[in-house]
């Protein structure tokens, strides 16, 4: 067991991420498990215990008598250089061994900008960066998350990737690292990776060819082991009604970024906005029944005393039930002092009236994403809100007392043009004047975010050449000088940010070694502003040879093999191309949730189905 | 009718890292789990009717922590104690407890004005250690100015530490620090180590100082009670 000198904890910035002893964790003794598990994420504790997905993780391993699963989060620099001195390894938090003396470490991926804290955990484990220089007694290094729809980038640290939902894959994963040491690890290292790969949705990289043509574009990556599909496919959990749901999560004692209970309402989301990999990656929509959403809630407000309920889910609003499961979840617990929030609200006024029922006092913010400034540009992006859906949000929002309102929009989407930036700040200014319209005087505010696009891979836009740094800077500029109100802010992401998260996104396995470079240039953290440092990036690019632009800026062709070719999400890509040239041509494509099937190909291919409890009903 | 209870808790090793805010917080959420019927406030934005003590540092222990909690109706001691108990995170538990008048009391936080420390601080070098606590213990004043994010202000620590009482052992020293809370202000232990090592050449690592509260009084003159005792 690793102790942390009191003199290291006292120096270090909020010790407590790294003390452990919350309640419900859940701490068993190695000796009487066959398969332990350090559930990783790779940031710091506060953004990693927020996540729910390795919540669900935690909870599926920890209810198998033979298996353990203990957390691990990036040490916050500070606490990461007095590790590196006093010689302390990464340890989890429950036992506080070493995660190296652990049978798997598991790594959810949330956003490319984590990977080099994937490396730097590794190191500070003592684990081999590269699967291929680890040996049989060095843990599995597995990962999962959104970002493993293209795992090329991280193909040479990763012993394998699972796709999609892991509620069934984990336990999968776990019966079968047992059975494999109980056997006495027959094969090794590579005799576990074949029985993994064995498994629907997991991915073993190693096992996989990458070649490339003359141009540099990738010609294919092809299965080389006899055990390995040709192309990978996501787990999808068919019935949620029927999956295990963490009811006693850790309860943290530090302010965590989502330190409320999380209840999740539904899964999947097709209203089609094509520039969303969540909307495609979670298909299709499957929602729990009201009555499983009240007796989760009572659980987990038993077990944890939190006083909020977030309802959360892509697009909450759209949840069958809404109405029914606010009002009742308010009756249930006012007399606890537990409130119910949403955390995401849709552009109508339905969702104005639930959002008076659920914050009555908190008047002070309404948030909204159009996206995009013009009708032209939302049709591209079959964002289905009009102006006049706007303008009838913020009017009932205006009147139910709320005087600031959050927009946030992109920049930099296919075929944008001046005009559509130009659109963003009359937006902007439209809701001033509604303010003004309701209220008979100004006082509105109104905050302007603005991201730039990211292409990702299965979507509809994942061929498209993303706008290049200066490009996207000229239109933040463009914007800027068209804010003149005092009451309106503006805030922008950093385009080198973007760049970096393009490159990454839809990056192939030369990426790894830009990756290593750049980590021991002393790149971590990248995701945290205070942190990232673009020249060191520029620097791991020249080093290695590999051109970022080639991965970001450039429009691929429909025919090009992509790196994420061989990993599928179940949605097919001619449904993807499909949606390109739609929105090429500004047309819409509607929601098949109650309409008509739009042959995805998740629903047919995968054998599931759309679950959806104001229909039925 | 509603009914206060005041009770004395522990902040132990386990949770000895979390800050005065996480430790209230943590133990809100175990009221909230024992289904007491816990008072609120009035409002859009209920608040529970919790009170604390004097606040600890992050890093510092306490075996004399005290607080206050307002229930709607009375369930009567017994329950309330096995009710919680089981509730509270590792490392906090309740030593007593009891009922105090539901109204006309000042509050925890006004009432205490004194505060008893231990500190264990491994040594790097034996005498010169008593020696600098006999210099402390003699001098008439001792300036000190204190920092924070909102300016530096002089203060005289003598004001509220009298005197320090050591106890050399193997693995270093133990100090008895009693610390003056006063309407104008009070000085942390981490102060009193930093105060000690910097002006009075206590040759130790004030990092690696274990500070723990041992007591927490309503002092006058020669009495001395605890929050449970008055
Ligand atoms: S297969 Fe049809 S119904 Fe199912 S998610 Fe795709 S478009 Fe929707």
């Amino acid at each position: 067991m690793i102790k942390i000198p009191p003199a290291v904890l006292s120096r270090v910035s909020k010790p407590a991420r790294y003390t452990g002893h919350e309640r419900n964790s859940v701490v068993k003794n190695p000796a009487e498990v066959d398969a332990s598990f350090a559930l990783a994420f790779p940031d710091v504790y506060e953004v990693g215990m927020s996540h729910l997905g390795l919540k669900i993780l935690y909870h599926i391993i920890n209810r198998r008598p033979d298996a353990a699963a203990e957390r691990v989060y990036a040490p916050w620099p500070d606490m990461e250089a007095e590790m590196r001195s006093a010689g302390i390894p990464l340890h989890t938090l429950e036992s506080f061994r070493p995660v190296a003396a652990f049978d798997v470490v598991g790594f959810t991926l949330q956003y490319e900008l984590s990977y080099t804290n994937i490396l730097n955990m590794l190191d500070l484990a003592g684990i081999p960066l590269k699967s291929a220089d680890r040996g049989d007694d060095h843990p599995l290094v597995i990962a999962g998350g959104p970002c493993a729809f293209n795992a090329e980038p991280l193909a040479d640290f990763i012993d394998f990737f699972v796709l999609g939902e892991s509620e069934e894959a984990v336990d999968d994963v776990a019966a079968a690292v047992a059975e494999w040491k109980k056997a006495g690890k027959p094969g090794g290292r590579r005799g576990f990776l074949a029985r993994a790969a064995a498994i629907a949705g997991v991915y073993v990289p190693a096992f996989y060819d990458a070649a490339y043509n003359a141009d540099g574009t990738l010609s294919g990556v092809a299965a080389s082991h006899p055990a390995a599909p040709p192309v990978v496919t996501k787990r999808v959990v068919a019935d949620l009604e029927q999956a295990p749901y963490p009811t006693k999560p850790v309860l943290p004692f530090l302010e965590i970024v989502h330190d409320r209970i999380m209840l999740e309402l539904f899964r999947g989301c097709t209203r089609g906005c094509r520039f969303c990999q969540a909307g495609v990656l979670y298909r299709p929509v499957r929602e729990r029944k009201p009555e499983t959403l009240l007796r989760l809630a009572q659980e987990l407000v038993d077990n944890t005393g939190y006083s909020e309920i977030s309802l959360t889910s892509l697009s909450s609003a759209d949840y069958s039930c809404l109405k029914d499961i606010v009002s009742r979840l308010i009756d249930q617990f006012k007399d606890q002092g537990v409130s119910v929030s949403l955390p995401s609200l849709r552009i109508d006024s339905f969702s104005i009236e639930l959002a008076q029922e659920v914050q009555k006092v908190r008047k002070s913010g309404l948030t909204f994403a159009p996206e995009a400034g013009t009708q032209r540009l939302r049709d591209v992006i079959n964002k289905g809100v009009t102006e006049k859906d706007l303008e009838e949000a913020v009017g009932a929002a205006f009147r139910a007392g709320w005087s600031g309102v959050k927009l946030y929009f992109m920049i930099g989407l296919p075929t944008e043009t001046d005009d559509d930036i130009r659109g963003i700040a009359a937006l902007a200014r439209r809701v001033l004047d509604i303010y003004r319209e309701v209220n008979g005087k100004r006082g509105a505010r109104v905050s302007v975010s603005v991201s730039s696009f990211v292409p990702k891979p299965h979507t509809p836009f994942q061929w498209y050449g993303q706008n290049d740094m200066a490009e996207l800077e000229r239109k933040q500029q463009l914007l800027k000088s068209l804010f003149k109100d005092r009451s309106i802010s503006f805030s922008w992401h950093d385009a080198h940010v973007s760049f970096l998260e393009a490159v990454f996104a839809r990056g192939d396995r030369r990426l790894g070694e830009v990756l290593l470079a750049a980590w021991r240039l002393g790149a971590k953290f990248d995701g945290w502003s205070e942190y990232f440092k673009f020249a060191l990036w520029q620097d791991a690019f020249r080093e290695t040879g590999v051109d970022p632009h080639f991965y970001a800026g450039r429009e691929r062709s429909a025919d090009e093999v992509l790196p994420w070719d061989h990993l599928s999400a179940g949605v097919d890509k001619a449904f993807l191309e499909r949606e390109y040239r739609q929105a090429l041509a500004a047309a819409p494509t509607a929601d098949c949730r109650r309409g008509d099937c739009r042959v995805c190909g998740v629903c047919q291919g995968l054998g599931v189905d759309i679950i959806d409890w104001g229909v039925s009903s | 009718m509603n009914v206060k209870y005041r009770l004395a808790i522990t902040k132990g090793e386990e949770v000895r890292y979390v800050s005065h805010l996480d430790y209230m917080r943590s133990i809100e959420r175990a009221v909230r789990r024992t289904k007491l019927p816990a008072a609120y406030s009035e409002g859009f934005n209920p608040h529970m009717k919790i009170a604390f003590a004097s606040a600890l540092s992050v890093g510092v222990a306490s075996e004399a922590e005290y607080m206050d909690l307002e229930l709607t109706h009375d369930p009567g001691a017994d329950a309330v104690g096995e009710a919680l108990a089981p509730q509270l995170p590792p490392g906090i538990a309740i030593l007593r407890l009891r009922q105090i008048p539901a109204t006309g009391q000042p509050a925890l936080m006004a009432v205490v004005n004194l505060a008893a420390y231990r500190i264990s601080l491994p040594l790097t070098g034996g005498d010169a250690a008593m020696e600098a606590l006999g210099r402390f213990n003699a001098a008439a004043a001792v300036p000190y100015v204190k920092e924070n994010p909102k300016g530096k202000k002089e203060i005289d620590v003598k004001n509220y530490v009298s005197e320090i009482a050591a106890d050399p052992g193997p693995d270093g020293l133990k100090l008895a620090v009693e610390v003056r809370i006063t309407p104008t202000g009070s000085i942390k232990p981490a102060e009193v180590i930093k105060v000690l090592v910097e002006k009075f050449g206590l040759p130790a690592d004030p990092d690696a100082a274990l500070v723990t509260r041992t007591g927490l009084f309503v002092a006058d003159g020669a009495s001395r009670l605890t929050p449970l005792d008055i």
